[in-house]
């Protein structure tokens, strides 16, 4: 027996939207009576938990009771708010990558092995299991999005010349202390920051024959966006403007310079803009121009809306816009209004296929699974095409569903491998959610903490039948756990 | 024992269930369009060069000395030129233009004939940017209002071959390409192996009728799980450690020979194979891209070592296979100070296979001085890609309905192929 696509649907919308509980009252109905005594779980609205699905990399009981307990609305407050937010056990956790916190040199020279080989692999592992235990056990859920948004929206990837070493630094000091601060001051360090003067080729910008590649992507990538109104000329003309902006080869390796023997001296014309000869300051007047500008603030706007509400409403970009203008680009501000209207007002929810970070962190994070080595997740992030700072160009990784959905058998081998204890590192107790002996309640209880609500009747005894011959002590949950985080349902968020 | 509802079944109630009555907005609508029906023509192989790859370095205008006069360093040096050494010189093809050196190994199909390039062709769009640049060409569209499928999701869309394969379409890599979205599910695939499920029988067994029971019918996701699940059955009793190449090609270690090698032998097992696309990426060379040899002679090495295995490979299949291969635009005439390019305009696409009009470069050339560059210093466009890409699929395809694939183009046949 199938799953009928009417119920199919009836889950989809119960998940998606408030407007849509009501042409599904019969899954609604069976949703009330669940209560924490039954499954474990403080009950929450599923409009409610889809909200909070968009807003952390999967809620853990510990965001569901703490969002029931003070509201949605309170609850992003609070996570905006992050530096009031507790995470003394992450960072013991994070202790153990040292390179995190060393200075270009330090990296550079640690890389540095004898006969003028390098490692080029401990550096950036350790920045990607740093982002993975940020994601699955930081206590600043919304914050940590905001990064992955900012880390995909300036995109470095680890493979390109000293981006290796240089990204570290990138993370520490650009994407991270500005992440939900002002973008002005994001866009200024990413500006300086050597780890994208070298991903964009701009360390070799010099007069005469300017390199465009940096200019290029800053006006079209990093704020004005292509249809931002900036021309070919533009492009030349910031590129001019960038020349001499460097990064230190010998002494102080890895830090930005301003060379000014390779700056060109002449006027430049930026976006209607006369730049009268001024080394370094020049292409610094465009940034903060850049910055503030109409057309910045709706395409960053606008990237914000789709990463987190997956739409693009006309009237609520609109007013993004005019908070980002009033406040001169502050993030916080600015999300604040995306997502207490988009997420916490009676807005409908639309569905957002889950990218390869999120599938795995959702899993992992929901099911309160023991992670203690992060390598077999990157691996599995390899193989779904998403391991973090390894996206070859400047656009970051992809916020459409169809790049990610045709890639579906890592994630099905990524749920049974995990059910089935085969994850090295990673442990799994099913028995804190499972209370029950009999098959339908327990596969209700797991529907609960992966979905948010119980599955369609018809759907759960069709995965049950599947699974008629499992033992239902210890297999059927696992079958049942993988089943959930195989299906459809659980690649949206 | 689960029932497996076969893709015949499927497909048959697909229309029922696409009425747009019971989909969501925000649903991936199933559009059925009505299909032409035709025999399958070619097995189509399309390689994406992903970065604006600098195609006046991969077949180069030796005859043009506005050419060296804009490359001092970069310039690959001309067949005769004795100041170079000789492996270092560009392969001349007909007295005016050269391969890269890194690409000799495609000599071969050049003089089989089975070997094609079209230069100074592109898109119209001057955006130089190449994330707007890839989307409007995969999606075979002028402006954002196109469609939003992709030129070869309307090309499989559009018409019926009778082809019911989990595998008609496939993307290589972990990321399904633009070009592939449609209404047909186009699958990604790593690896031939990765889609061998191991281990203990009951438990695959238990995963198998899970994923069954799961994946039943309706919206893309869904679809392309059952195409999954398809792929799983078809691909069990395929080894690529078992698969021996023919006439003993010898294919690049790396992503792109591995990639090639198993669209080779998916071909030869007949799994119903359509359509594989691949990309290749790493070609956004504006620092030290090098000359003869260097950045880019490496990914050339490649590319070309690839292509010619594959040719080598296919040989008694060359019939009824076509290859294309493409780039987003060109770039700058002149190098810039970092011994790079910047983004320009005009590229080129190679033809490979059996019914390819080759050993010749198509198109009309625009030439390089003064004047005859467009823009800030750019190659001209003299042949819009569409006009390639559709002849392929009317004359290699089998499929007519070019004014659905290429909507709001009049594309005109340059003869580049045998019908």
């Amino acid at each position: 027996m199938n799953l009928s696509r009417r119920d199919f649907l009836r889950l989809a919308g119960l998940v998606a939207s408030s407007a849509a509980l009501s042409a599904c009252t019969a899954v609604y109905d069976r949703v009330a009576p669940l209560t924490e005594e039954t499954t474990g779980l403080p009950p929450l609205a599923p409009r409610d938990f889809a909200a909070l699905n968009r807003m952390t990399f999967g809620p853990s009981a510990e965001e569901r009771e703490r969002a029931r307990r003070i509201g949605l609305q309170a609850w992003v407050e609070e996570q905006l708010a992050f530096d009031s937010i507790d995470d003394g056990a992450l960072d013991l956790r994070l202790r153990g990558y040292k390179t995190l916190w060393q200075d270009a040199d330090t990296l550079h020279s640690f890389s540095d092995l004898l006969f003028d080989d390098e490692d080029r692999a401990t550096v950036p592992n350790e920045l990607r299991e740093a982002a993975l235990m940020r994601q699955l056990f930081s206590r600043r859920q919304l914050y940590e999005s905001v990064v992955e948004f900012w880390s995909d929206h300036f995109n470095i990837t680890t493979e390109k010349g000293d981006c290796f070493y240089l990204k570290t630094v990138d993370d520490r000091e650009v994407i991270r202390p500005h992440a939900l601060g002002s973008f002005r001051d994001l866009l200024w360090a990413s500006a300086h920051s050597p780890a994208m003067l070298t991903y964009l080729d701009n360390q070799d910008n010099r007069a005469g024959t300017p390199n465009e590649n940096y200019a290029r992507e800053l006006l079209e990538l990093h704020t004005l966006g292509v249809d931002g109104g900036y021309s070919q000329s533009d492009v030349m003309e910031l590129a001019r403007c960038l020349t001499g902006w460097t990064v230190k080869e010998h002494f102080w390796r890895g830090q930005f310079t301003f060379n000014p023997d390779w700056h060109d001296k002449g006027i430049k014309n930026v976006l209607g803009m006369k730049i009268k000869p001024n080394g370094q300051t020049e292409a610094e007047q465009v940034v903060e121009h850049l910055a503030v500008h109409p057309q910045t603030a709706r395409f960053v706007v606008t990237k914000l809306a789709r990463r987190f509400l997956g739409e693009e409403s006309a009237d609520l970009i609109e007013r993004g816009v005019q908070v980002f203008l009033k406040t001169n680009g502050d993030i916080s501000s600015v999300l604040r209004v995306v997502l207490l209207d988009g997420l916490t007002s009676d807005r409908s929810i639309t569905p957002k296929f889950k990218r390869p970070v999120h599938f795995v962190t959702s899993a992992l994070r929901q099911l309160n699974a023991q992670v203690n080595d992060f390598g077999p997740h990157l691996e599995t992030l390899a193989r779904l095409g998403q391991l973090p700072f390894n996206w070859a160009t400047p656009d970051g990784y992809p916020d459409r569903a169809e790049a990610w959905q045709g890639n579906l058998l890592p994630r099905w081998q990524f749920a049974f491998a995990l059910v089935r204890g085969e994850t090295n590192g990673t442990t799994l107790d099913l028995s804190a959610f499972v209370q029950s002996s009999d098959p339908a309640a327990i596969a209700d209880a797991l529907a609960l903490v992966l979905l948010g609500a119980p599955l369609p009747a018809a759907q759960r005894d069709s995965i049950l039948s599947a699974m008629s011959d499992a033992d239902t002590q210890t297999e059927l949950p696992a079958l049942l756990t993988a089943g959930i985080l195989a299906s459809p349902a659980f690649q949206w968020r | 024992m689960v029932t497996t509802i076969t893709r015949r079944e499927f497909i048959k109630s697909a229309p029922l269930v696409a009425s747009a009555l019971t989909l969501p907005a925000w649903m991936p609508r199933l559009a059925f369009a009505p299909a032409q029906s035709a025999p399958r023509g070619d097995t189509l192989v399309v390689v994406f060069l992903r970065g604006a790859a600098d195609m006046l370095n991969v077949i180069v205008p030796h005859g043009e000395t506005a050419y060296y006069a804009a490359r001092p360093t970069l310039g690959i040096p001309r067949p005769d030129d004795n100041r170079a050494k000789s492996d270092l010189r560009a392969v001349d093809l007909d007295g005016f233009f050269g391969l890269h050196p890194s690409l000799h190994p495609l000599m071969d199909s050049w003089q089989a004939a089975q070997l094609a390039i079209v230069h100074a062709c592109g898109a119209p769009d001057e955006s130089r940017s190449h994330f707007r640049a890839m989307e409007l060409m995969e999606r075979g569209v002028d402006d954002e209002r196109g469609p939003a499928s992709g030129w070869i999701g309307r090309h499989l869309a559009t018409l019926d071959t009778g082809n019911l394969s989990p595998l008609r379409a496939i993307g290589l890599g972990a990321l399904t390409p633009r070009s592939l979205t449609g209404t047909v599910p186009a699958t990604a695939l790593r690896s031939i192996t990765d889609f061998h499920l191991r281990g203990d029988p009951r438990a695959i067994a238990h995963m198998r009728a899970t994923l069954d029971a799961l994946y039943t019918e309706g919206d893309s996701l869904n679809t392309i799980g059952r195409e999954t699940i398809g792929i799983l059955d078809t691909l069990q009793a395929l080894n690529p450690d078992d698969y021996q190449p023919s006439a003993s090609a010898q294919y690049p270690d790396s992503d792109f020979g591995m990639s090639l090698r198993q669209v080779a032998m998916l071909i030869k097992a007949e799994v119903g194979l359509e359509v594989a696309a691949i990309d290749l990426g790493g070609w956004d060379t504006h620092f030290a891209q090098g000359s003869s040899e260097g950045l880019m002679a490496n990914l050339l090495a490649d590319l070309g070592a690839g292509l010619a295995a594959f040719h080598a490979d296919m040989r008694d299949h060359a019939d009824k296979l076509t290859v294309v291969v493409m780039s987003e635009f060109g770039r700058r005439t002149y190098e810039n100070g970092s011994l790079g390019t910047d983004h320009g305009h005009g590229s080129a696409m190679f033809l490979m296979g059996g019914n390819v009009i080759g050993g010749k470069v198509h198109g009309q050339w625009p030439g390089l001085a003064e004047g005859q560059l467009i823009g800030p210093g750019d190659l001209a466009v003299t042949t819009d890609y569409r006009d390639v890409l559709a002849e392929v699929c009317l004359k290699r395809l089998n499929n007519p309905a070019i004014g659905e694939i290429f909507p709001d183009y009049q594309p005109q046949i340059k003869d580049i192929l045998r019908a």
